[in-house]
């Protein structure tokens, strides 16, 4: 399996889903190699969960940007692969690896599986540059050279088949899963330092990059300035000073916090402490930030688009609003801070719909995809021998 | 013996600069006294037999690039697709030899993982082109250069460059073999049998 993010080294939802498919795949006594970056803080080789995991040092060679850094990652990734035992398969996540999966594909003629978790055509909206340009066909050569392409919500398939011009017959579909209490125990945090008795706190999750959509939710809080609401922003990216500026031109500064990238412990106490967690994005291929937030217990309001749409059914496991309209979040945000039947309604319903996110389930079907991959390539004369 | 796998990423009819015909004066008398196999970017992937070779062609999967050194990294892949292809279906080789920094990377992916030998022939460098590495590009292409030489088993080049390849690049000077040699006395002595 080749990924650029496993913990400890994650950016987003790609390097939990790899941490918990790999660790599932391992108790189905499936070996498991993990090719992945380091920066040189964790160990070059180690074992997790059962599972082997090499680490590559790509600072030996400098780099304009980050395509080429990625690309030398990847270049140093299939020179470490020549040191790992056979294997059967190869699996990769996203774009910033393909190129070492395909090499490897090519060098061992071994088949290809491929996890798309994004596109950058879906997280972009439009090919401006060749930077841009080179991602999608990046995305669009695994997808390609892949024998299977999973994608991670029916949102997705139809947007890599459609974009990439990719066989539905070769795409299968397996969500993400959600494993309660993953998190650990909460973080030993004072409320008050964040909200006054009788004031009600709303948590957003998420990189601070304008496909998330925490602009809405912004928009969305100057409009309920009535009510007393403060908001948790947790995560962080490049959109933040623009976003701090815009709390400030609200006049709803003080009722903002944005608070970086947090331990796993202190999401849980946020998590504890909120009356509603808020996902309005404009992009979003699955969402696994809203089954967190499902399983800890908290009413969700989510943008309908994407992977979020199919995982909320509106007013059963929580509420869905307008993509991009704060209005429309306004209105719902009301009502679930408002309404305490309905909040308590969607949370005994979202509890119940998490559990059919589990990660066994996904190793399960990413085993049966796998079988199925290799019986095409036993029936195959594409093999290795010299 | 095996083959010897040569990868290149011009050779005629497709023609960047003077590589390519160098190449096919170079390959052509050379193919009448070893088995040589040719790698070679193309519009389509096939397999044709020309000049007493047999060449691999590799279409190009990516068409944009956002700079050169990205360009090389995706055209070495589609360059380890033909020479992986090459490899197989003709039983094996017995040595690669790469020419110039931009096809040399599939060099150092075959020669690692089918544990061949590693011939690089060099014809310029990044510092005899851009004279200082004033930009982080330049660095990113000679910090390339240099990975890969240092992988290689024989330099081939010009021996006005030699000095600059022991002290810049690294490579050690009884590794450099002069670029318009008999190849064959390489070949002899490293091609595996």
């Amino acid at each position: 399996m080749i990924s650029w993010e496993y913990p400890p080294y994650i950016v987003g939802g790609l390097g939990r889903h790899v941490f918990h498919i790999s660790k599932s795949l391992v108790q189905k006594d499936i070996d498991v190699t993990i090719l992945t970056f380091t920066d040189g803080s964790s160990p070059s080789q180690e074992e997790v969960n059962g599972v082997h995991v090499v680490r590559i040092n790509p600072y030996s060679l400098r780099y304009p940007d980050f395509i080429s850094w990625s690309h030398g990652l990847n270049m140093l990734m299939v020179e470490a692969a020549s040191a790992i035992d056979d294997f059967d398969l190869i699996h990769v996540h996203d774009w910033l690896t393909a190129y070492a999966g395909i090499a490897l594909k090519h060098i061992k003629r071994k088949p290809l599986v491929a996890t798309i978790h994004s596109t950058e055509l879906g997280r972009r909206g439009s090919l401006r540059n060749d930077y841009e340009r080179h991602i999608h066909e990046l995305e669009w050569w695994l997808t390609y050279e892949a024998w299977n392409v999973i994608c991670c919500s029916n949102y997705m398939l139809r947007e890599v088949s459609g974009n990439m011009s990719c066989p539905r017959e070769k795409m299968s579909v397996i969500t993400n899963g959600y494993e309660g209490g993953s998190m650990g125990p909460p973080a030993p945090l004072v409320r008050k330092n964040y909200a006054q008795n009788g004031e009600k706190l709303v948590l957003y999750v998420g990189r601070l990059v304008y496909e998330k959509g925490p602009h809405i939710l912004l928009e969305a809080a100057s409009k309920l300035k009535h009510l007393d609401l403060k908001y948790l922003i947790v995560g962080d990216g490049s959109m933040r000073p623009y976003l701090v500026d815009l709390s400030k031109r609200l006049g709803i500064s003080e009722r903002v916090y944005f608070l970086g990238h947090v331990t796993d412990s202190e999401l849980a106490t946020f998590y504890n402490w909120s009356s509603a967690a808020v996902f309005p994005s404009l992009y979003e291929p699955f969402g696994i930030v809203a089954l967190e937030a499902m399983g800890a217990g908290i009413p969700v309001v989510v943008s309908a688009t994407g992977g979020l749409d199919e995982i909320v059914q509106d007013g059963y496991n929580g509420l869905k609003f307008m993509p991009g309209s704060s209005d429309s979040l306004t209105y719902q945000l009301n009502r679930v801070i408002t309404d305490k039947a309905l909040s308590d309604w969607l949370v005994g319903n979202a509890r119940q719909s998490v559990e059919k996110y589990s990660w066994d389930s996904a190793a399960s079907e990413t085993e049966a995809v796998y079988h199925k991959v290799l019986d095409q390539y036993e029936k195959s004369s594409w093999k290795p021998a010299v | 013996m095996k083959p010897v796998l040569h990868i290149t990423w011009e050779y005629p009819p497709y023609v960047v600069g003077s590589l390519s015909m160098e190449l096919r004066n170079t390959l052509v008398p050379l193919a009448q006294q070893v088995p040589v196999n040719l790698v070679v970017r193309a519009d389509s992937d096939e397999t044709a037999e020309i000049d007493g070779m047999k060449i691999f062609k590799v279409s190009q999967s990516i068409k944009s690039s956002p700079h050169v050194l990205a360009y090389a990294h995706v055209l070495n892949i589609d360059l380890v697709r033909g020479a992986s292809r090459a490899i197989y279906e003709s039983g094996g080789a017995s040595l690669v030899h790469c020419h110039d920094w931009i096809s040399s990377l599939a060099g150092v992916y075959i020669s690692s993982n089918f544990c061949l030998p590693l011939v690089i022939s060099v014809y310029s460098t990044e510092l005899a082109r851009s004279r200082s590495l004033s930009t982080l590009l330049s660095m990113g292409i000679f910090d390339l250069e240099k990975h890969c030489l240092r992988r290689a088993d024989v330099v081939v080049a010009d021996m006005s460059l030699a000095e600059s390849l022991s002290k810049d690049y690294g490579v050690d000077p009884g590794r450099i073999f002069p670029r318009g040699g008999d190849l064959l006395k390489v070949y002899n002595r490293w091609a595996m049998r």
